[in-house]
């Protein structure tokens, strides 16, 4: 019998306040030159002391709101104590004891099936520097020495700390989605997993035949959410191996080697570190009123779920296409901002979730990036729901709209395309031409062979290709099919 | 009377009435110190020249007509490990023999923007941590009414300086008596403020939930001024109250102690302490009494019983956190190592002191996994019992009148091996500082011997103003401290 499996997530988010928690260093630190981002506060120098970022607070509470977490009025700061190079005090301010959101829930939904994955709570805590390895890999072992970088010390983090509702990879990977996705409607983290802003701790176990909970194990060091579902089925494999052959599974953290598709042990629990937590007496503590909590939840956006339910029922949309639509915000609002232009909601949908992500896709850009308006979207949408354009060169128009500041009259017009619709005696000079210009094909026809119709349809392909598609295709094959005749 | 005797007030005033200069203080106090700091040893770092430089635009200012500030021209010391831009501030450690911070404390600030005169640092036990002032790179310094006697510490320095007539005021820290104990060894004025007045910007932590800047002077009207100057909100320190502190100076109009409520502390054996402490403790009862004051004797159980041991943890766990950051790496003296682990270890056994390293390492210990369960977090709470004690005393008293120190300042060296008797001379100050209470030593005279007699004063917390127009009713009786004399007391001594 397969054994339950049982997963807690620890995500932290970097938040996007302008400086850090701490001291007024900016938090813009990636790519900056080493030990330039840093002040005698985040260096730790004697006789400084810490001084809380309000804004940073702010954030942490609108993130625990959006969990549906209860602020907490009074929360206080604590040390984390350890030794390392990384570290300017030898020990992290982080929130312990009483953190600023408790108990709250994140709903998701993995393979159909609708689950509720409890936050135990969330705390704010300072980031800590950088170690950078001199080796070709970047890698601690082999290294003569380190360097260390501080640039990053400091910068504001959340820890959202879930209880251990999850019960397979898959839905460990859809929770860290679904609050990367909250997290970045709030406008409080990036949630990178590639750059770090957001990263993710997993605690696994398998429950034992009675079912009670069996030993917790800590993986760490997961880059993406691709390495956060191999680590996790990584584990549960090599716990079952152990389980089967009679072993018994450590207490330990084990860090996930991407190359090589393993976790490794990193330190058990007879090794770990005690870090002597105790309260941090340099920071008073954070007092948040109701009044300042109201004024949170008052401040608060619509909601991935609230945004959702609202595009099914005003859009008339499936399921599949409001996730797509709602999946980032600003996504969501340039599909609004189409429609509100006036293209019909259903076709606009399937520009924007096929046509508009695919040319971001091939541009490698975010829709915050895109060059289109919205409203020269919804032009384009409807000329081709007119038929004035085929849809074959609305995409050709997307396409140079988006490598190029032009307008769409501009853009048909230097793709040779004309501008309004082909038809009638225009359509039928054209048509007259091409048969003059195509006597074997014309015979072909005439004589009967083309059974299957194809040089009709090469005829009428030439026709179109003419009419830089702006022809439409039925009164084509009907004006062709009169003048073949006449 | 001499430049090097007046007080802060007197000097301030005359400096700006142009009856002498700023310059001739400094220069006076400068010949003090160079007459006397061979034996006293109290500086670490003189800035002669910048005092000089200092009191020259204090000069021009007052010379231009400007106003050169409450303290203009006035010198002052302040103990080492308050940051000095460009000056090097080293806590009387080899870790930081050779460091100079790149600014200035607050109250550095805000005392030379009075117009005070920095003269240089005082000598102090490393990192604050000890009664004596013997810990410490450049030695132990001598209490300047006895050369053979230490002058109290961790500001022993600052004390003996002010004792000494370097100058009439200095700035000490005050974690768990570090002001108030060496001001009654040297014989001065020293308060340690209500926890929350003056900004902790720019100290040297030894613990972060009970350091305060505190003067020391050898007038109460000294203190009150330097009051003035220290306590106010800084934007850069949280934990420094936000809110206007009252004018300390006014409260020094009190007449008398009519209607004031003065608790005598008694909770002891008086075999514990030394006779003539207990003697001055039972005079200045008396004082009170004649002063108008309603006096009866009051009592502190829990803080007594509990106060050191609850001090201790709370104190060394702060301790072993902040000074965790001298690993040798961005500052400081560093020491290789073929790890990053044996260049900490190597680091900070070469270049801390041992009584530092057992702080340290005690205090390590009492954060450890169950220690904590057992230690740490029952004095946080012995520490909220021994806040609600004292506050339920307040509804009966004013103010009380406690020993600064159980004995007489001792004899260089004589206690330094037994660290557990060294720790039991705080049992009288410790509880005030976790109480977060202002607590003043008001010099009570000199024995026969030319030792000097002091009590502490206790207020209520944010009651600084208060407690000093009580200490100045006092005062006016007992006489202010006068200047010492370093040498003559040996003398005595071998007359006795």
């Amino acid at each position: 019998m397969a054994r339950p499996i049982v997963i807690g997530l620890e995500v932290h988010l970097q938040l996007v306040t302008r400086t850090k928690l701490f001291c007024s260093c900016s938090t813009d630190y990636i790519g900056r030159k080493p030990n330039t981002n840093v002040c005698p506060i985040c260096l730790a120098v004697p006789g400084t002391l810490p001084l809380l970022n309000d804004g940073a607070v702010a954030l942490a509470s609108r993130m625990g709101l959006g969990l549906h977490c209860e602020i907490q009025n009074y929360s206080t700061f604590g040390r984390k104590n350890y030794f390392y190079a990384d570290l300017a005090k030898a020990y992290q301010i982080t929130q312990y004891e009483l953190p600023v959101a408790t108990r709250g829930y994140l709903d998701i939904e993995c393979e159909g099936r609708a689950k509720r994955v409890r936050i135990h709570h969330l705390h704010l805590e300072e980031d800590a520097g950088k170690l950078v390895h001199p080796t070709a890999d970047g890698r601690l072992t082999g290294a003569a020495y380190s360097l260390v970088d501080y640039n990053r010390g400091g910068v504001p983090l959340t820890e959202v700390v879930s209880e251990p509702d999850m019960s397979s990879p898959a839905e460990a990977k859809e929770y860290v989605m679904r609050l990367r996705q909250l997290a970045r409607y709030l406008d409080v983290s990036d949630g990178e997993m590639e750059s770090g802003s957001l990263r993710v701790d997993a605690n696994i176990s398998l429950s034992n035949a009675d079912g009670s909970l069996g030993t917790r194990v800590e993986i760490k060091n997961m880059n993406s959410l691709k390495a956060l579902e191999r680590a996790l089925e990584y584990e549960i494999t090599r716990q079952n191996k152990v389980l089967d052959s009679g072993g018994r599974i450590v207490q330990e953290t084990r860090l996930w080697d991407d190359a090589e598709g393993v976790t490794r042990s990193m330190r058990n629990k007879e090794t770990a570190s005690d870090y002597r937590y105790y309260p941090e007496m340099d920071l008073a503590p954070v007092v948040i009123g109701d009044a300042e909590i109201d004024g949170y939840r008052g401040a608060m956006p619509e909601l991935p779920w609230e945004k959702r339910e609202r595009f099914a029922k005003s859009f008339g949309l499936s399921g599949e296409e409001v996730s797509i639509l709602t999946e980032q915000k600003e996504l969501a609002a340039f599909y609004e901002a189409v429609v509100a232009s006036g293209a019909p909601t259903a076709r606009a949908a399937n520009w924007v979730r096929m046509e508009v992500l695919r040319v971001l896709n091939e541009l490698g850009q975010d829709i915050r990036d895109f060059r289109v308006k919205p409203s020269v979207l919804a032009d384009l949408v409807t000329r081709v729901e007119k038929k004035e354009l085929s849809s074959t060169i609305g995409k050709e128009m997307l396409d140079a709209l988006a490598r190029n500041d032009l307008t769409l009259d501009e853009a048909l017009e230097r793709s040779g395309a004309r501008v309004g619709r082909l038809s009638g005696d225009a359509l039928g000079e054209l048509i007259k031409r091409i048969i003059s210009e195509q006597p074997d094909v014309v015979q072909t026809i005439k004589s009967g062979q083309d059974k299957k119709g194809g040089k009709l349809k090469f005829l009428q392909g030439l026709v179109m290709k003419e009419a830089r598609g702006q022809a439409d295709p039925q009164e084509t094959a009907a004006l062709l099919s009169k003048f073949l005749a006449g | 009377m001499e430049l090097h005797e007046l007080s802060a007030k007197e000097t301030a005033r005359g400096v700006r009435s142009k009856e002498f200069s700023a310059v001739e203080v400094t220069e006076a106090c400068l010949a003090r110190v160079d007459r006397f700091e061979g034996s006293v040893n109290a500086i670490i770092t003189l800035t002669a020249e910048a005092a000089l430089g200092a009191a020259r635009e204090i000069d021009a200012k007052v010379a231009r007509g400007e106003d050169a500030g409450p303290l203009a021209g006035v010198p002052y010391f302040a103990k080492d490990n308050f940051c000095t831009r460009g000056v090097r501030t080293t806590c009387s450690s080899k870790i930081l023999e050779h460091w100079s911070p790149t600014y200035d404390a607050s109250a550095i600030n805000y005392m030379n923007a009075a117009g005070a005169v920095m003269m240089g640092k005082t000598n102090l036990d490393e990192f604050a941590m000890g009664s004596s002032t013997e810990n410490s790179i450049i030695g132990p310094t001598r209490n300047p009414r006895d050369l053979n006697r230490v002058p109290g510490g961790s500001s022993g320095g600052s004390a003996a300086a002010v004792a000494a007539g370097y100058s009439p005021l200095a700035l000490g820290t005050d974690t768990g008596g570090s002001v108030r104990q060496p001001a009654c060894f040297c014989g001065v004025q020293g308060m340690k403020p209500s926890y929350g007045q003056v900004s902790r910007y720019g100290i040297l932590a030894y613990a972060s939930s009970l350091d305060q800047v505190s003067p020391l002077a050898r007038t109460v009207e000294d203190l009150a001024i330097s009051m003035e100057v220290l306590a106010r909100p800084d934007p850069n320190d949280t934990t420094c109250d936000a809110y206007d502190r009252p004018r300390f100076t006014e409260a020094l109009s009190l007449p008398d102690l009519a209607g004031k409520r003065i608790g005598v502390f008694e909770g002891f054996e008086s075999s514990q302490m030394d006779a003539e402490l207990y003697g001055a403790l039972q005079r200045a009862a008396g004082l009170c009494r004649e002063a108008g004051a309603k006096v009866e004797s009051m009592d502190l159980p829990i803080a007594v019983k509990y106060g050191v041991a609850t001090y201790y943890v709370t104190a060394l766990a702060d301790a072993s956190s902040k000074l965790a950051c001298y690993d040798g790496m961005r500052y400081g003296s560093h020491i290789d190592g073929a790890t990053l682990n044996e260049m900490y270890v190597n680091t900070r056994t070469a270049c801390f002191g041992e009584e530092v390293r057992r702080r340290i390492i005690l205090g390590t210990c009492l954060l450890t996994e169950g220690f904590y369960q057992n230690y740490y977090g029952p004095a946080l709470k012995v520490r909220q019992r021994m806040v609600d004690e004292f506050d339920e005393l307040f509804e009966r008293f004013d103010a009380y009148i406690l020993p600064t120190s159980p004995s007489l300042p001792y004899v260089i060296g004589m206690k330094e091996t037994d660290p557990n008797r060294l720790y039991l001379g705080d049992i009288f100050t410790v509880p005030i500082s976790l109480g977060g209470l202002p607590g003043i030593n008001l010099s009570m005279g000199l024995n026969a011997l030319g030792l000097p007699l002091s009590v502490q004063l206790v207020g209520q917390r944010y009651f600084d103003a208060e407690l000093l127009g009580i200490a100045s009713v006092l005062e006016r009786v007992m006489g202010k401290p006068g200047v010492a004399t370093p040498g003559d007391i040996q003398k005595d001594r071998g007359a006795k």
